[in-house]
């Protein structure tokens, strides 16, 4: 029973869409909202099953009966294995928490939002299970195309400006992602992960290799929106519809370092040059981006563009995470994965709460509005205290393990550097919380100067429905700490050391032991501290002494006003980023 | 040299087609450069399926084992034309409800958010 499972939970939501686009204008109102949400429900169940069911053995499927003959790949699989299986349920149960949060707000669409959102799913899951190198492509153009649709889809202007910057930039990745895939068929003649992965072993020094390499990441760092490849990030998050944030801020940022993952711990393990690349330049671009992410976070006033900007620092912690090439880095980056798309998730969630009810999302208009909604306030705060690193529950977990991997690594300046990245960001939430929940800060800084816009959101949605699913999931990101690291250590070991002896056969990289003790809370409390400080300073500005003000204006232009000066909205500068992006590849495998 | 034409003309394409997007001043023209970028993807593939004297991959009228072209990439290229046909559809769309919103088109001028 257990080994037709596989594709079910990429066909069921494939096969539902469809119907329901054709059947859309027949059903009634409720109907699309109640038929998606069980949809989603049962193939997080099928996940669930996968995850539970392959703790020991992965799980393989060749569609259409292709096996391999004589150890040679002639059909596409999936091979499920525990944390692709996991990664999978946990994107599945975020779709379903986002269907409830959308309940009733799309009404006039005839169903489109729902159908887009199945295939999003179905390409989400289908891009964790699938051991095809092409196949891999697919699912992330399936990914890609839904997520384009559902950014402009309700044609207001911002949106569509930023629909097609986001299209342009991400399909630049794909013919990138394709030109990579091209090299190394060309150079291997296989496209399943483990012929891919032989052939790499054969081939470790190759030139070729490496330019695949380079072009694969590049295209799959352009959807994890990494610096230099970020910049498409912030304009979509900031004007898609706030259910469409909630699961691109979640998930599908997060799903491209999972894939820069899958393939060098599969198609490159035997690849040396591109692990020291890895290890030197996506370690240095993950801490970058954590910095970079953090600093503009800190200078928006579009509540939105705020998360989005806090997304692009907290996936970069994931980067560092996996460019430590550990056991305990990649668990770290694992359970870092899920808490980020919990606590993320909820934050957009209670955004999408006040730009429906307050009928606004900019931070400075929306001074003391949000008194009356207290309960928003307290899990708005909350969400601000984890992000800035709070040690309770999943995120201080796998934030403990990447510092503790690093150390180890003797790299210790990684985990103070990514704890600039959530002390910024945890200051920018706070500061937002403060000044919409407090009434506090009258007198705004350089956050004033940021691109705002004025927007709507259907508001006759009860209080309760919209809070309840980010309440649950903060709820979730502090309770499920230690169990969820732990479940983290033996996926990590799963994913990093592919057992494909059932396949084809081949070792790969050398375990790495558990740490012994948990991890340290010190740097978790100095975030935190930090991130109320600063954010306590912003708010106060207008008690400081007038030098100090002058003083302070001036260190947050020089620091802060420059660099959001580089993000200019304008779609020629963002590809001259990507090519220099490129151009990093480069230069580090001549370096290394 | 002949063998490699194929893909310096892939690297050439992918060249120009990025500098068309970064210095364009007409999101159609841009979308036009995207299809250069994406018709190198199209070269580099043709190319690393080639095989000198051989035939199409088809085998109805030949017997098995004559020499033919790798039909994979052939399968590649398809794929990639079908998904470059969607992307650029939707572009255009978006492109057209753009410019009955502002009238016009030039990237400098249409940026996402007030700034």
């Amino acid at each position: 029973m257990m080994h037709l499972l596989p594709p079910l939970p990429v066909a069921g939501p494939l096969a539902v869409a469809a119907l329901l686009l054709a059947t859309s204008r027949l059903l009634p109102a409720r109907v699309p909202d109640t038929v998606a949400l069980l949809t989603v429900l049962l193939a997080t169940a099928a996940c669930v099953a996968m995850a539970v069911g392959t703790a020991a053995t992965p799980l393989t499927y060749w569609f259409g009966g292709w096996t391999p003959r004589d150890g040679l790949v002639l059909g596409v699989g999936f091979v499920v294995d525990q944390p692709g299986a996991a990664l999978a349920a946990f994107i599945g149960l975020l779709f379903a928490a986002t269907l409830v949060f959308a309940w009733g707000y799309y009404d006039e669409v005839h169903a489109h939002f729902h159908v887009l959102m199945l295939l999003f799913l179905a390409g989400m899951i289908g891009f964790c299970l699938t051991h095809d190198l092409f196949n891999l492509f697919v699912w992330f153009e399936l990914i890609s195309v839904a997520a384009f649709a559902l950014t402009g889809y309700q044609l207001r202007q911002s949106a569509l400006e930023a629909a097609l910057n986001f299209t342009v930039v991400n399909t630049l990745g794909s013919y990138l992602m394709l030109a990579g895939i091209g090299l190394l068929y060309a150079r291997i003649g296989a496209l399943d992960f483990t012929g891919l992965g032989r052939g790499v072993a054969a081939h470790p020094g190759d030139v070729v290799v490496a330019a695949a390499f380079t072009l694969l990441a590049s295209g799959l760092l352009i959807k994890g929106a990494q610096v230099p490849f970020h910049f498409w990030l912030a304009d979509a998050h900031a004007v898609a519809p706030s259910p469409v944030s909630v699961v691109f801020s979640g998930a599908m940022v997060a799903l491209g370092v999972f894939g820069v993952g899958r393939l060098t711990w599969t198609v490159f393990a035997d690849s040396l040059p591109v692990h020291a690349v890895v290890h030197a330049l996506l370690l240095g671009l993950g801490c970058a981006s954590a910095v970079v992410g953090g600093l503009m976070a800190l200078a928006q006033r579009h509540l939105k563009r705020l998360l989005a900007f806090s997304t692009i620092s907290h996936t970069g912690i994931l980067l560092a995470g996996l460019a430590l090439l550990r056991q305990d880095a990649t668990a770290g980056m694992l359970a870092y994965l899920v808490g980020h798309g919990l606590v993320k998730a909820a934050l957009f969630m209670l955004a999408g709460i006040l730009l429906a009810l307050c009928g606004a999302i900019d931070e400075i208009t929306l001074r003391g509005q949000g008194r009356a909604l207290w309960p928003v306030g307290i899990a708005f705060g909350a969400g601000g205290l984890l992000l800035a690193g709070l040690p309770f529950g999943i995120l201080q977990h796998g934030l403990g393990l990447i510092d503790a991997a690093a150390h180890a690594e003797g790299r210790g300046w990684v985990g103070p550097v990514l704890t600039v990245g959530t002390a910024l960001t945890g200051a920018a939430v706070l500061r937002a919380g403060g000044r919409i929940f407090l009434n506090l800060g009258p007198d705004p800084g350089f956050e004033s100067r940021a691109p705002t816009e004025a927007d709507r959101e259907k508001a006759d949605r009860p209080l309760w429905l919209m809070l309840a699913p980010p309440a649950v999931m903060l709820l979730a990101a502090v309770v499920s700490g230690g169990p969820a690291a732990g479940f983290a250590m033996r996926a990590a070991g799963q994913a990093m050391q592919p057992d494909s002896a059932h396949i084809l056969g081949g070792p790969s990289l050398p375990p790495t032991p558990f740490p012994a003790e948990p991890p340290g809370t010190g740097l978790a409390w100095i975030s935190v501290a930090v991130a109320i400080a600063l954010a306590g300073l912003l708010l106060m500005r207008h008690r400081l002494p007038r030098r100090a003000l002058a003083l302070n204006d001036r260190v947050s232009d020089a620091v802060v006003g420059s660099m959001a000066r580089l993000h200019t909205g304008r779609i020629g500068d963002y590809v001259t980023w990507m090519v220099f992006g490129l151009a990093l590849f480069v230069v580090s495998f001549v370096l290394t | 040299m002949i063998a490699l034409l194929p893909w310096l003309v892939a690297v050439w394409l992918f060249g120009i087609g990025l500098y068309g997007i970064v210095t364009s001043r007409n999101f159609v023209h841009l979308i036009g450069c995207l299809s250069v970028v994406q018709a190198s993807t199209y070269v580099l593939l043709l190319a690393v399926g080639y095989r000198g004297g051989a035939g199409a991959p088809i085998f109805y009228t030949h017997p098995p084992g004559t020499p033919a072209v790798d039909p994979v990439v052939q399968a590649l290229v398809l794929t990639d034309i079908v998904i470059g046909a969607a992307v650029t559809a939707l572009l255009l769309a978006l492109a057209l409800q753009l410019h009955k919103r502002r009238g016009t088109l030039d990237p400098d001028e249409l940026r996402p958010l007030h700034r």
